[in-house]
């Protein structure tokens, strides 16, 4: 392979596709919220893990129900 | 605080601010390989909404443009994926075409054909490197690759299309 070829293609490429507008034409963060607020972010792993954790501990020891309510 | 730490803590407006500031650069890349302004905007968006919802991924020391450009990159990549590979990406020319026209036109659907043949990764990296002519760093940051492995990609893209075009007959 030439650098000969490699030009041949690359302009027969450029004449088949011609230049794209690459400016946006709007603002697209109302479409963003719109897409936010109908698929809100999942909760993140580690507060599954904390929550998980908290219940086990709690279904262990439930004398410590008391002292977390204490302490709220 | 600056406003990459907001946006990774989910402070809606940091994102906004981020949105506003990117959104151009997110959807010039994406246009450029998908070549649709209707998807590319569509593209854009998910985009950034999959870039909300993986804030927290994002590395306070690093490029929130070259990251943008990865996930935008990688869907486009699913889309070109997905699309039929005989859609023509040609427009209609107004008015009776001249036969000379419809000679190059012939000659362009072909290329088209033997590019769309082309394996996804292929298109990708010959459409960036050789059509828009990017630098070959920023579509190997795009692709998650090295360099030389953007140049190998975009070397098999060219042999493969020399190979193609020359069984249909055509002669670039």
């Amino acid at each position: 392979m030439t650098d000969h070829d490699d030009r041949q293609i690359r302009e027969a490429l450029q004449q088949s596709f011609p230049p794209v507008n690459t400016e946006i034409h709007r603002d697209l963060w109302p479409a963003v919220l719109r897409k936010l607020e109908a698929h809100p972010a999942p909760m993140p792993w580690y507060d599954w893990a904390l929550i998980g954790l908290s219940v086990g501990v709690f279904l262990f020891f439930p004398r410590l129900i008391l002292v977390f309510a204490y302490h709220l | 605080m600056d406003l990459f730490q907001r946006f990774a803590l989910g402070e809606i407006d940091a994102f906004e601010t981020l949105v506003r500031q990117f959104q151009g650069e997110v959807y010039a890349w994406i246009v450029r390989i998908v070549r649709d302004a209707g998807i590319a905007e569509d593209l854009t968006v998910e985009t950034l909404w999959r870039i909300y919802r993986a804030r927290h991924r994002f590395r306070h020391d690093g490029n929130f443009s070259a990251w943008a450009r990865r996930i935008a990159t990688n869907l486009a990549l699913d889309h070109l994926r997905r699309k039929r590979p005989e859609q023509s990406l040609l427009a209609e020319p107004a008015g009776a075409p001249q036969p000379d026209h419809l000679l190059q036109r012939e000659m362009q659907e072909k290329i088209h054909q033997a590019f769309r043949r082309l394996p996804v990764k292929l298109q990708v990296a010959a459409m960036l490197a050789l059509v828009e002519e990017q630098p070959y760093d920023e579509i190997a940051d795009a692709l998650g690759i090295s360099v030389g492995a953007v140049k190998l990609r975009v070397f098999r893209a060219v042999r493969i299309m020399r190979r193609q075009l020359s069984h249909l007959g055509v002669r670039p």
